[in-house]
Parts: structure tokens; C-alpha cells; sequence
């Protein structure tokens, strides 16, 4: 899994939050059509702090051409009428999985799901973190000659 | 957990691209700023001097009538212009006292009143007879300005477009830019997609609604096959490549014909201009060779018949099987003819100011190969055969900048033609989930 603090401040060490995004299969492989359950949780930090937090399932390209994102599925909780606030607890889903884009490892392009927490602080700050998962099992490309 | 530091400016690295998200939204929302204050000032600046005292003289300016004491055609007291304008000195009464000025229109004072046409000034001035009466205008607010001609300028007007069109794109970008702000990438993905699926909503086709990023088919199953289902429609740049050959071959020769023409009038007149004729050579042999050149894909266009593929069912699904016709038409002695099944990818980015297109096949397999063998006048070859999309092959997809494509490939080489090749896109959907048919 991984974290990333979005916007850096100079000089100003942040505490940062600690996330938790488990998903029910080990391997993280699904099949289309297929139920995606998790639980996510957030920690080490003061709860008051927390402004909203954004769940999504999406996936996103990687490789030589721009990036293209598509959301499967966007949850954002707020902190507003939230108490006593509640966003760090422990929170489930489940989402069923389109049939396509399916995972791919290509030469030129890879898609890659993934469940993205974001987090975002009363201060102006938000920190991501990502549970990536493969959608049905498409083999990895080679490049072949014309 | 890893920080990310601030970056000043974008760069694709690799697979992702550098730079920081806010500061391109705060760049982005200076630029439209830039836009609309621009605009707003120079409309200000418009509606100000000309357009609101012309929109005045039209409108609330209160008519009476004038002796015409005299006229003329007047030049600017400043050195540093130049050009003329009508001038009409008239006496009227207003607010009960008699006021004589010197006058036109409501530009009279401004700059811009001036013309370097002077017969057209002259032509104004001839309206008016000396020690006659004609009506003229003058400003409620200040009776001593008056006018003895009203109307709208329409180049001032359409001027207006200008700030106008900066203040639209100015405002709207911001607009545009304050929405988006502080929003994340997923946020604003979710939003662009829900109106994506509103639009998507009457559409009853599988491929929009339940296979989100696959092209859809419809335009590949909307002609009927002779033999097969579906006859499949072919990709072609031919037609834009013989336009542009034909375009810039009717330019050239047009050039090369002006320039003869020029040529030979010179030598009729006993001016023969040698340097004009070494000129023409060149251009005239470029011009030939593009006419050499157009003529050549013609004939190959029109004597290579046309390429026909027929599939028994569309889309196509991994690990199924499926019949397909291939038909090639024309009078030809074919050393070959092959047909590959073949899976390209195609990334798009941008490369400084460049968009860039790269595409690679990640699969090809031979689905018919036939050598040596002749095509009889008026009647077209044809050959069916059994195909297979690979089972664990990727399905098309296709997003804003990536696109992985199906299609048939055939390729040919005739005797006394240059090499052919003819592509035919097809539409490969996911393996279809617990085996449902679909």
C-alpha cells in the first residue's frame, strides 16, 4: 500500500495520518461482475483534524501515454454534522466490478485498478493512500514485429 | 509514507508525469484573471469613449434645427496627424440661448474622426448649403455639444466582439477553475462520468452501459455480408492522401504555369528574361513528377480492386471461434495475399508543444496465406476460413489517450502493382464472466 502527502510544507513537520485499507481476498485477483469488499480505517490522528474523506474504486493508465483515470466508484464523507466525529473509524464497503477495462500489463499501456483512499485535514492538507487489485486475468504483453 | 516535494513545472518522466497540481490550477486561474480583466478593461475603455456617447447621440440627444454658417474640410491642428473631416459650423438655440459650434457627428472631437479619404469628407460637407436650416442634436446634460449627422459606426460596434469574446473565455475559465478547486482528481473523474452516463442513459447498445471503455461496434455491424453476417468496413487514408497529393499538385502546376505565362509574355515584348526561364526548370520538373506521381496512385487506387472481410458474428469474444470471408477483387496476377489477426496498442502524449501518437503490436497471428495464383476479369477471389481470438487476449479499449485495437490486416502484392495492404477494425469484447453468453 502506499502513502502519499500531497502537499509538502517546508520547515513544518506534519504528523501524518496512518490508513488501512484491507481487501477480503489475499491475492487480490476479481473477475468481472465480481463483489469487492474491504474495510478502510484511519489513524494516529486527532479525529477533530479530519475534514472528508473520499473512497474510490477506479483505475488509471500507466506507460507512454497520458495518464487516463476513470472512477468505477466515489464515496466522500464529510466531517459536517459529524458528531462526535466518526471519519477515522473503522468503515466497510463493497462494490461490484465492471466487466471492463480488465487489468493490463502492456508495453505501451497498463491499467491498473486500485481502491484510493484520500484524506483530507482541516489545515488544507490531503493524503492518499492506494490498495491496488487486478480485475480478471489477462496475460502480459510482448511487443511482436509487423 | 513518502513526501512529495513541490515541482515549479510538468515534465513526463517515464510513465508519469512531474509537476504540481495545484500550482498548474492557480496558473491556470491567473490566466483566465489575465483574460477577463483584460477584456473588461478594453471593453470598458470602448464603451466609455466611443460606443455609450454614440448610443447617446441616438438616443438622448433632443432634436431642434440649425442655420448652417459654414463648412469646410478640416485638417488636425496637431503636427503629428494626419487626415481630414467633414466640418459643419451651426447656430441653434438651446435651453433659450443661441449657440453656434463647429460639428459633425458625436466623433467630431475624437481622434478617429479623421479620414485620409478627403473626397468622401468633401462629399459630407457638400450636404450642407450655406444659410440654411438643418436639423441637428444636442446633449440635454451639455446643450453646447451638438450634432448635425446621428448614426452607428458599425466597425465600432463589431469591436466589441473582441473584449467580448475575452471577457466569455476569461470568465468562463475561471469560473471553471474556482469550481475545480480543491477538488481531487477522483472527485472531478466521478463528476465528468456521471454526466458521461446521463447521455449514456437512452442508449440501449451493451458495449456503452456494461462494457465501460470498449468501442462500441455499431458501426462495424451496420452493413450485412454477402455470405457472413457482417461485412466489415475498411480503415483508409487513402482518400486523404490522394486529396492532399491532388491539392498540392494543383498548386505547384498553378505556380509553374503563372510563372511560364509571366515568361513567355516577356520574350513576346522583346524582354526576354533568361534567369526566369533557368527559375521555371525546377519547378517545372517538381511540378511534372507530382503529376507522374498523382497519376500513379490513381491507377494503383482504381486498378487494385477493392478488399472485401466478412466475419460471422461482431463483436468478437476470447477463445471463440468464428468464420471469415476474404474477397479480393480486379484483374491481377497475385504473388500474395495474407490476412493477420492483429492487436495494436496506441498511446498519445504530448511532447512539448507536439501530441504524439505511438502504437505497438503486441499480437499477430496469420489467419490466411495464399501464394502465386491469378484473379480472373470479373470475378473476385474468395476464401473463407476459421479464426480464433486468443483466450486470454486483451479486449479493445480505448480511452482518451490509450487505445488498444483489434483488427484484420491484409496485405497483397500483384504483378506490375506496388504492395498493398488494407486494415479492417474489429471490436474484441472481455471474456464473458461465468461463461453467460451474451
Amino acid at each position: 500500500m502506499t502513502t502519499i502527502e500531497r502537499n509538502y510544507s517546508v520547515g513544518r513537520p506534519m504528523r501524518e495520518p496512518l490508513f488501512s485499507i484491507v481487501l477480503d481476498k489475499l491475492q487480490r485477483v476479481y473477475q468481472p461482475g465480481e463483489a469487492l469488499r474491504g474495510e478502510y480505517q484511519i489513524d494516529a490522528i486527532d479525529p477533530s483534524d479530519l475534514r472528508a474523506v473520499e473512497l474510490s474504486v477506479l483505475w488509471y493508465s500507466e506507460g507512454k501515454g497520458e495518464e487516463d483515470l476513470a472512477v468505477h466508484y466515489f464515496e466522500r464523507l464529510t466531517a459536517e454534522n459529524d458528531e462526535p466525529p466518526t471519519l477515522h473509524e473503522l468503515h466497510r464497503f463493497e462494490v461490484t466490478l465492471p466487466n471492463s477495462p480488465l487489468s493490463y500489463e502492456g508495453v505501451f499501456i497498463k491499467i491498473r485498478w486500485c481502491v484510493r483512499l484520500r484524506v483530507f485535514l482541516r489545515q488544507g492538507k490531503d493524503f492518499v493512500s492506494e490498495r491496488d487489485f487486478q480485475l480478471g486475468e489477462v496475460p502480459f504483453a510482448q511487443p511482436v514485429q509487423p | 509514507m513518502a513526501g512529495r516535494s513541490f515541482r515549479m513545472y510538468g515534465k513526463k518522466r517515464g510513465n508519469r508525469r512531474t509537476g504540481s497540481k495545484a500550482l498548474a490550477s492557480v496558473g491556470e486561474a491567473v490566466a483566465f484573471l489575465f483574460f477577463l480583466v483584460l477584456g473588461t478593461w478594453f471593453m470598458v475603455l470602448l464603451v466609455r469613449m466611443p460606443v455609450l456617447p454614440e448610443w447617446r447621440a441616438n438616443h438622448d440627444f433632443v432634436e431642434t434645427t440649425g442655420v448652417v454658417k459654414s463648412v469646410k474640410v478640416g485638417q488636425p491642428f496637431d503636427g503629428n496627424q494626419t487626415g481630414y473631416r467633414a466640418e459643419v459650423q451651426i447656430e441653434y438655440v438651446a435651453d433659450g440661448q443661441t449657440r453656434r459650434h463647429w460639428t459633425y457627428d458625436i466623433s467630431f472631437d475624437t481622434p478617429w474622426a479623421y479620414s485620409s479619404d478627403r473626397d468622401g469628407q468633401q462629399a459630407l460637407t457638400d450636404r450642407f448649403e450655406l444659410g440654411k436650416i438643418y436639423p441637428c442634436w444636442f446633449d440635454p446634460r451639455n446643450p453646447d455639444t451638438v450634432v448635425v449627422s446621428r448614426g452607428y459606426s458599425g466597425w465600432l460596434w463589431s469591436l466589441l466582439v473582441l473584449p467580448a469574446s475575452f471577457i466569455l473565455i476569461g470568465g468562463g475559465g475561471l469560473i471553471y477553475a474556482v469550481l475545480q478547486w480543491g477538488k481531487s482528481a477522483e472527485r472531478l473523474a466521478a463528476q465528468a462520468q456521471l454526466a458521461d452516463r446521463l447521455e449514456q442513459f437512452d442508449d440501449s447498445t451493451a458495449g456503452a452501459k456494461d462494457f465501460p471503455n470498449v468501442p462500441r461496434d455499431a458501426n462495424l455491424t451496420n452493413s450485412p455480408g454477402t455470405r457472413l453476417k457482417y461485412r466489415l468496413p475498411i480503415i483508409t487514408t487513402y482518400g486523404w492522401r490522394l486529396a492532399a497529393v491532388t491539392l498540392l499538385a494543383l498548386v505547384w502546376n498553378g505556380i509553374v504555369v503563372a510563372l511560364m505565362v509571366m515568361a513567355v509574355r516577356r520574350a513576346i515584348e522583346g524582354r526576354t528574361d533568361v534567369w526566369l526561364f533557368v527559375l521555371i526548370v525546377p519547378f517545372l520538373a517538381g511540378g511534372l513528377w507530382l503529376i507522374y506521381f498523382l497519376v500513379r496512385q490513381v491507377v494503383i487506387a482504381s486498378g487494385v480492386g477493392p478488399t472485401q472481410l466478412e466475419v460471422s458474428d461482431h463483436p468478437l469474444f476470447p477463445g471463440r471461434h468464428y468464420d471469415l470471408l476474404l474477397s479480393q477483387a480486379g484483374r491481377l496476377t497475385m504473388k500474395s495475399l495474407i490476412v493477420d489477426l492483429v492487436c495494436e496498442e496506441q498511446a498519445t502524449f504530448r511532447q512539448g508543444t507536439d501530441t504524439r501518437t505511438h502504437n505497438c503490436r503486441v499480437y499477430q497471428k496469420r489467419v490466411f496465406d495464399r501464394q502465386e495464383f491469378d484473379i480472373p476479369q470479373g470475378l473476385a477471389f474468395q476464401q473463407q476460413c476459421r479464426i480464433e481470438i486468443p483466450a486470454e487476449a486483451m479486449h479493445s479499449f480505448r480511452a482518451d489517450h490509450n487505445e488498444v485495437q483489434w483488427k484484420f490486416v491484409v496485405r497483397g502484392e500483384a504483378g506490375g502493382w506496388p504492395p498493398f495492404e488494407r486494415s479492417f477494425p474489429i471490436v474484441v469484447y472481455p471474456k464473458p464472466a461465468g461463461g453467460r453468453r451474451l
